[in-house]
């Protein structure tokens, strides 16, 4: 039998889990590195079930779990970021209201993105695959495959682009049907 | 939309903007709707990206042969069962010894003096001599057996006399 605080375990990681992937991209689009943003998105997810017991259930879980994303995120860059360039916050509410408008469509390239990248060349999934890797790093894996950081900088930038457009495509393809 | 944001929008997510660029952006960013929504759609490729490069990796894909990542063990592999049962007899003999070793200072306790005493007691109304013929100070057994108290209860108790036949007048 479960007693009031599994239950209440429970309510917050199904939540949670609903709205994790939206959370990650608003927190992406917020700090300029993918490891700052896994460290903020960490803060979250401990600062939200602290605060859960606070939450009104009445309430929109996804919009108070993005207040409390955007006050790490600030928190974030003012301790850490003091150095570079940030956005405003008149502009940090702009994209969150873009981040939250567009959760189904994200929803929908993240299922796409999987047939996007089979029909990538296999050396350039590969490589995508690798540079996205944990702990990768990319001047390192540049000279593993004797280029400059620059060119591969660019070479990902192409590919990532290619991989958007797919998957833009193939929503716009489902919508059609 | 135009190819010089897409590579903009990317260097800014990679951290590579320049002050210059920086600014360009967020003034862009603020005034149109749309690249805003561009700019978040590659927040959202990049988390996935993320998310599937995890997955290749715990799923064995082509990853694995680019990056050479060294295949994960079989926790219930044999080998890792015997490690654990040589840890775990190491563990107990561990304790056993440490358990077992005598504590020189701990002090006496009141429930074994009085079983001490209790147990002279019994053994001086039975009336049973020492089995040991050793002087008590040289045996702990002996020692329990030969105290004064001992040896003054029986120095009161009369002694029975055994009783010899009287002869018969012939």
């Amino acid at each position: 039998m479960h007693d009031l605080s599994d239950q209440h375990h429970e309510q917050f990681l199904r939540l949670f889990a609903e709205s994790e992937a939206a959370l990650r991209t608003f927190v992406r689009s917020l700090l300029p590195l993918r490891g700052d943003a896994a460290e903020t998105m960490q803060d979250v997810a401990v600062v939200l079930w602290q605060k859960f017991a606070e939450f009104d259930a009445t309430r929109d879980f996804r919009r108070w779990a993005f207040g409390v994303a955007r006050v790490e995120a600030l928190k974030f860059r003012r301790d850490k970021l003091r150095d570079r360039h940030v956005f405003d916050d008149q502009l940090v509410d702009k994209i969150a209201e873009a981040a939250a408008a567009a959760g189904s469509r994200h929803e929908a390239q993240r299922e796409a993105l999987e047939a996007c990248l089979q029909k990538l060349p296999g050396s350039q999934r590969a490589l995508v695959l690798a540079a996205y890797a944990k702990g990768t790093r990319m001047d390192e894996l540049a000279a593993q495959r004797g280029q400059t950081a620059m060119s591969l900088y660019k070479l990902l930038q192409r590919i990532r682009q290619a991989l958007l457009e797919c998957v833009q495509r193939t929503i716009a393809q489902e919508e059609l049907t | 939309m135009k190819n010089h944001w897409h590579e903009q929008i990317q260097r800014h997510l990679n951290g590579q903007s320049s002050a210059e660029e920086a600014a360009a952006m967020h003034q862009a960013l603020s005034d149109d709707a749309e690249l805003r929504a561009l700019y978040v759609d590659y927040a959202n490729l990049d988390v996935a990206l993320g998310a599937a490069a995890d997955k290749t990796i715990f799923g064995g894909d082509e990853l694995d042969r680019t990056v050479n990542f060294p295949p994960a063990r079989s926790w219930r592999s044999p080998q890792s069962w015997r490690w654990l049962a040589a840890a775990a007899a190491c563990a107990t003999a561990i304790a056993f010894f440490v358990l077992s070793k005598p504590r020189h200072s701990a002090p006496a306790r009141p429930d074994i003096a009085a079983t001490i005493a209790s147990t002279q007691s019994a053994i001086a109304r039975l009336s049973v001599e020492p089995v040991s013929s050793l002087p008590w100070w040289t045996s702990p057994t002996a020692s329990l057996l030969n105290p004064p108290v001992l040896r003054q209860w029986r120095q009161a108790e009369p002694v029975p006399k055994p009783q010899t036949p009287t002869p018969q007048p012939s």
